[in-house]
């Protein structure tokens, strides 16, 4: 039908009409993002380290954009289970999701039926990393992983508090290298992890930073991240003394695949300014959480590159 | 009670037994070694569950007189059991309209439906109490409280 | 002490009382609607306390906390529906003694038993958080199993008429408890592959469920004889019937101090719960008691004991939380997050950087417990009233909070699911007689039992002969084996009177009413 009959010339406008509209709510939608609240998930439950910070964090970016972000807790399966939902969720920014980034770099080589993969999602931004490191009571004779281990081989049967596969996976390698006896004690929670060094029950310990509370009582042996820890800088990094297993967390602020890059640089752009708020500073602070930004592709890439580093050290470990 | 007793031990009993030998190994697997093993607890209990049902199941047969089962009334009345067709119906409803509608719906309809499954007629109260629930709940968590829940 | 005074002038002005009276208030209605808990309130509450001064916010949040473990038991007592799974045994004799009139009594003793077991375990709190949470770091996980499994033996007791139901009752907790990530070697149990399984089952929603719902069901079944039975009840006519006798307050008096005790020994350990103090004081009282069988008829020591204890856990659960920065319970580590976000950092140091806060918070609470007094008192001729509203008006608006509470819990529908399950097995269960008692008791102590004793079996180095290490844990392990001793002694002496092993079930007071009068 050609386009000048008039039945063709109704169908064409009305097709132009159509895609014109289409177009510009699109831009529309872009342009006066975000104009209704919007619903920020956390995987974890209130009140823990995470959840504080993305609190804090919501209170910054909803300054910045100007309207409320809702900090909604849906724990479960380590955070996999908001996660999923995430993917469900429209990509039109209005349902992001504040987490920790082992979430998707070593939860799915982790457990079974978990299996994202770093395109399943967005990521807008990264702010803080967790300062996971060995812990132990202060007045412990062993200051790196070294000297334990010397310790470790005249006080055969000691015992090691793990809360979580990658806290076996850790103490299981060094064991391994060097024919170590130990006995690794389950534990459910940091604050049990806390309980147990204070109490003496454990020699040693995998913690996700929170040690850095009891500075007092307790010290860090080891950072099992790539870089030193800003609270223990005579510490040395795990890679240091030989163990090329150092995996980085740090939490991330997802939104669902295919969301428009303008929304997500707009949320960036709202993130980057926790650096500088002094209420999320103070928070940091008190948790000696140490704030560093990443923007959308310094976030990105951060995630494809620990995705392949910890699958390389997850899969190795547990080949052997 | 003596009937119920007899009944409940051999329907537990024959549940525990399904658990052990399969249920229990479908779900659970082998954990590494050194370590007590996951299906331990488990078992125990079921075990523990079966056993107990059968001791139950005997105890109770063997006590059994004319009177005590035939004279007894049922445990749970035909009124209570309709009860818990209503309302787990209803339930299903209400979840049905949470997850294709919107919870709004969901939520009167949940409080509506109770009324007039428990009898209320009147029309004032079917529509108000429903309406002043949503409120004040919608009230107590975007007001006072100032979250979302949902 | 002399903090403590400058904590009271600092506190006792008219915005902070205010904010620490909305707090208690806020806790009470929310304690008193079946399905919405504590758990949620001082969650959902938070983020308002960020507008407030440290001060206000904190005694507003742990207002909340105490406020809710008092209310729990009026729908408790009014409706058998606990507002609170701690405040399931109150139901137990507090329900019958409102169906026989007594509501006003049975809510008096459930107040004054909350607001003292609160006062004692706050005083407790301030005078010995420090030393007391030394000690508490010497209960490791070897000493811990000990401890359960000796608190174990005061289930015997709960167990209602048949000792073999309540027994595969509480196998099925322990069973229940069991679903989910195996914590030391991360193999799924029984989680049939959804991860919302992966935490396991939740306490709340599961309790609301079983408790809660079933209940309101089976009231549903029986709604002409139950309406029939509250407009012969002469509520209230009698004095005898709305106040405490002078005998009631002497044998309630050392009921309410052992709770108090019990619940705030088992507020500092870890991970415990107010459910398991309220349950071990109503076996305790129940087992010291010269008439145990009557307990579950309308017993007014059973209210006492079951709130005492309940309130005594959420102060003295913030003792780990002040003096080591620990959170021992889910309050407790909702409280450190505004702990924080207000400028204290919970631990040793708080006392030694912020004492003023810390008598600030002191002085807060004590306010908290009186203002509890007095709210739970201005409110009781109302509570009492609702017993007066036809069920058929009730019954809707329980089904809703407890489906809107049990969401709370995981922000998802998944909760509802959890919960109409158990509602269906606390039906049976509630109607075949099987003890949710010791079902809730298997439920919560099981997994602690099964997690220390792997972690037992890691410290000692897999050989019993390091347990000479643990000499509390002896202690304990010498004491369980001699009560257990001693209890069968006990019921072999008893049974050697003729009786039958198992008995028909007589229905409680209240239900054999129904039996009667229901419809076919």
């Amino acid at each position: 039908m050609s386009i000048f009959t008039r039945r063709g010339f109704l169908g064409a406008s009305i097709a132009l009409a159509i895609s014109a509209t289409a177009l510009s709510t699109a831009a529309l939608a872009a342009d006066d993002y975000p104009n209704k609240p919007i619903t920020m998930l956390v995987g974890y439950g209130a009140g823990g380290q995470t959840d504080l910070i993305a609190r804090a964090a919501a209170q910054v970016m909803s300054e910045q954009v100007g309207v409320p972000i809702n900090v909604v807790n849906k724990p479960g399966a380590g955070g996999a289970v908001a996660a999923r939902e995430l993917q469900q969720a429209d990509p039109d920014g209005y349902t992001i999701m504040f987490h920790s980034n082992t979430v998707v770099n070593s939860a799915p080589f982790i457990m079974d039926r978990v299996d994202f993969k770093p395109d399943d999602f967005e990521y807008a931004g990264m702010i803080t990393a967790y300062q996971v490191g060995m812990a132990t009571q202060k007045d412990a004779p062993y200051n790196n992983i070294t000297e334990f281990v010397a310790w470790a081989k005249e006080n055969p049967g000691f015992s090691y508090g793990a809360l979580s596969p990658e806290a076996r996976l850790y103490m299981e390698e060094i064991a391994k290298k060097n024919d170590l006896d130990v006995n690794i004690v389950p534990l459910q929670s940091g604050s049990e992890m806390i309980n147990a060094l204070l109490g003496k029950q454990v020699v040693l310990a995998f913690s996700g930073g929170i040690h850095y509370r009891y500075t007092d009582e307790l010290k860090s042996i080891s950072a099992l991240t790539s870089f030193r820890h800003p609270s223990a800088p005579d510490v040395p990094t795990i890679e240091e003394e030989g163990y090329p297993i150092a995996m980085d967390s740090r939490t991330v602020v997802m939104l669902p695949k295919d969301t428009p890059r303008a929304i997500l640089d707009t949320l960036s752009e709202a993130l980057s300014a926790a650096q500088t708020a002094e209420n999320f500073n103070k928070v940091a602070a008190a948790s000696d959480i140490p704030v560093m930004y990443l923007d959308v592709d310094a976030a990105t890439k951060e995630m494809n590159d620990t995705y392949t580093k910890n699958k390389a050290i997850i899969e190795g470990a547990s080949a052997n | 009670m003596r009937r119920a007793n007899i009944i409940s031990g051999i329907v537990l009993a024959c549940f525990g037994l399904v658990m052990i030998f399969a249920i229990i190994p479908w779900q659970i697997e082998a954990g590494p070694k050194g370590m007590m093993s996951p299906s331990l607890v488990p078992t125990m209990m079921m075990v523990l569950i079966t056993g107990l049902s059968v001791l139950l199941t005997v105890i109770n047969w063997r006590a059994r007189t004319k009177e005590s089962i035939e004279d007894t009334p049922n445990p749970v009345s035909r009124a209570e059991l309709a009860a818990l067709v209503k309302v787990g119906a209803l339930f299903a409803l209400a979840l049905g309209l949470y997850l294709w509608i919107s919870p709004l719906f969901a939520g009167i309809a949940l409080v509506a439906g109770a009324l007039l499954i428990l009898g209320e007629r009147r029309p004032l109260v079917l529509v108000l109490m429903p309406a002043g629930f949503m409120l004040a709940i919608w009230f107590l968590f975007y007001k006072v409280l100032g979250t979302a829940i949902l | 002490m002399d903090y403590l005074i400058i904590g009271f002038q600092d506190v006792l002005n008219p915005v902070t009382l205010f904010w620490v009276a909305s707090g208690v208030t806020l806790g009470y209605i929310l304690g008193a609607l079946p399905g919405l808990g504590k758990a949620t309130g001082v969650a959902v509450a938070i983020p308002l306390t960020f507008y407030l001064t440290p001060v206000a916010a904190l005694g507003m949040l742990i207002g909340i906390a105490k406020g809710s473990a008092a209310g729990s038991a009026v729908s408790a007592i009014l409706l058998n529906t606990p507002g609170e799974p701690s405040s399931a045994p109150t139901a137990l004799d507090g329900y019958p003694l409102a169906r026989q009139g007594k509501a006003q009594k049975a809510l008096k003793m459930g107040l004054y038993a909350s607001v003292i077991g609160d006062f004692l375990s706050t005083i407790v709190l301030i005078g010995l958080a420090a030393p007391l949470a030394n000690y508490a770091l010497l209960i490791g996980p070897v000493e811990l199993c000990a401890i359960l499994l000796f608190s174990l033996t005061f289930i015997g007791g709960l167990s209602g008429k048949s000792m073999i139901k309540g027994l595969i009752a509480g196998a099925f907790g322990v069973f229940f408890a069991t679903i989910g990530l195996e914590t030391e070697t991360f193999v799924p149990r029984m989680t049939f592959g959804m991860l919302e399984l992966d935490d396991g089952l939740k306490l709340v929603p599961l309790a609301i469920g079983m408790l809660a719902v079933a209940e309101m069901i089976i009231q549903a079944g029986n709604l002409k004889a139950l309406d029939a039975e509250t407009a012969n009840i002469a509520d209230g006519s009698s004095k005898d019937d709305r106040e405490i006798s002078h005998s009631e307050w002497r044998r309630c008096i050392p009921v309410i101090l052992r709770g108090t005790v019990i619940g705030s020994l088992i507020g500092i350990l870890p991970g415990l719960g107010a459910s398991v103090g309220s349950f071990l004081s109503y076996g305790a009282t129940k087992r010291a008691s010269k008439t145990p069988e009557k307990f579950g008829t309308g017993m007014i020591e059973g209210v006492a004991a079951a709130e005492s204890a309940d309130n005594a856990v959420v102060p003295s659960s913030l003792i780990p939380l002040f003096a080591l920065g620990i959170p021992g319970s889910v309050i407790a580590a909702l409280l450190i997050a505004a702990f924080i976000l207000h400028g204290l950092t919970p631990g040793p140091l708080m006392f030694k950087q912020q004492p003023r806060l810390v008598a600030d918070v002191y002085a807060a609470m004590i306010c908290a417990s009186f203002i509890m007094l007095f709210i739970g008192y201005s409110g009781q001729r109302i509570f009492a009233m609702i017993i007066k509203v036809p069920l058929r008006l009730i019954i809707p608006g329980v089904l809703l909070l407890c489906t809107i509470g049990a969401y709370m819990e995981t922000g998802s529908v998944f909760s509802i699911y959890v919960m109409l399950g158990f509602t269906l097995i606390g039906f049976f269960a509630k109607k075949l007689d099987f003890s949710f008692v010791t079902f809730l008791i298997g439920f919560v102590i099981g997994p602690n039992i099964e997690l220390t004793f792997r972690q037992s079996l890691q410290l000692l180095d897999h050989r019993f002969s390091n347990l000479l290490h643990h000499p509390i844990a002896l202690v304990f392990i010498i004491l369980t084996v001699l009560t257990i001793w001693w209890l069968g002694w006990s019921s072999s002496v008893a049974n050697s009177t003729p009786k039958s092993v198992e008995p028909v079930a007589q229905p409680s007071a209240a239900n054999q009413d129904i039996h009667k009068k229901r419809e076919e």
